[in-house]
């Protein structure tokens, strides 16, 4: 039997984005949101980490070649980098951009992209919204 | 396949300790926790992991809200930063301050407070190079 091995790659980009939930008033929002309301935006550099296993290539010895990874990721974090998340991209329009949410929407992206991989899973990726706070989607399998 | 969100916030504080057993004799003590056994006691700038998992409110995005989060988890590192964990903290009148059973205090305490059974994962850093763990 052939063990799976996991390799992680880190990304980053920056982007800009704002909470605010339109079916609450200002007070709310500042309540809920607090300085994350302000109305033009603020930005973040994000760190991601994408973690995927699979068994390794006899013919290569890799699971996956990481220039190939490193091209499909960096193709769906360019509709994201230097945007403002909001309103550049078509994520968001009913769903507030926080961490949580658009480590669900790149995990989404990136699984999908790595489908046509034989053996190969998307394990884990990891989003760095500052040094001090980080979300984690994964799947059980 | 169940895919799943965590949310994982960083906090710090900063404690004095001195491991040393009652149950041993001081030369055991000083075999067993060498350096952390200096008698006057020393300290670390110690780092917490907190990983907290459940499905986005739709309202929020969040799977909780991040100021209600560092509420309850700072007021509870107030208990112990720049304080001396044995000296000046109940629970380690009669337990060793060790990182396991801090790590295990924390948890207890933040499972409480936090409820829900949100609270999935902690990771408790000592140094840079010690860390423990707890999760579900």
């Amino acid at each position: 039997m052939q063990n799976n091995v996991t390799l992680t790659r880190k990304f980053e980009f920056s982007a800009s984005h704002r909470y605010w939930n339109e079916k609450w008033s200002k007070d709310e929002n500042e309540k809920i949101f607090g300085h994350n309301t302000s109305p033009y935006g603020h930005g973040h550099n994000y760190d991601l980490y994408v973690t995927v296993s699979g068994p390794i290539s006899e013919e290569t010895g890799m699971i996956i070649n990481l220039s190939e990874l490193k091209k499909i990721v960096n193709e769906i974090l360019l509709e994201f980098d230097h945007k403002y998340l909001n309103l550049d991209t078509p994520y968001f329009k009913d769903k507030i951009p926080t961490t949580e949410n658009l480590a669900l929407v790149l995990f989404d992206l990136i699984g999908k992209k790595l489908a046509g991989y034989k053996s190969l899973i998307l394990k884990r990726i990891r989003l760095y919204v500052t040094q001090d706070a980080y979300a984690d989607v994964w799947q059980d399998t | 396949m169940a895919i799943t969100v965590s949310l994982t916030r960083i906090y710090s504080f900063s404690a004095a300790h001195r491991l040393n057993s009652e149950t041993l004799d001081e030369r055991k003590n000083i075999e067993v926790y060498d350096k952390c056994n200096n008698p006057q006691g020393h300290g670390h700038n110690y780092k917490i992991e907190l990983t907290v998992t459940g499905r986005p409110d739709p309202d929020t995005g969040m799977i909780i809200s991040r100021t209600l989060l560092d509420k309850k988890v700072k007021s509870l590192l107030h208990k112990l930063n720049y304080k001396h964990l044995d000296n000046e903290v109940s629970y380690f009148k009669d337990k060793i301050s060790s990182g396991e059973n801090i790590v295990q205090y924390l948890w207890d305490q933040l499972d409480t407070h936090i409820g829900g059974k949100m609270l999935y994962h902690l990771k408790l850093w000592e140094t840079n190079n010690n860390s423990f763990e707890l999760g579900r």
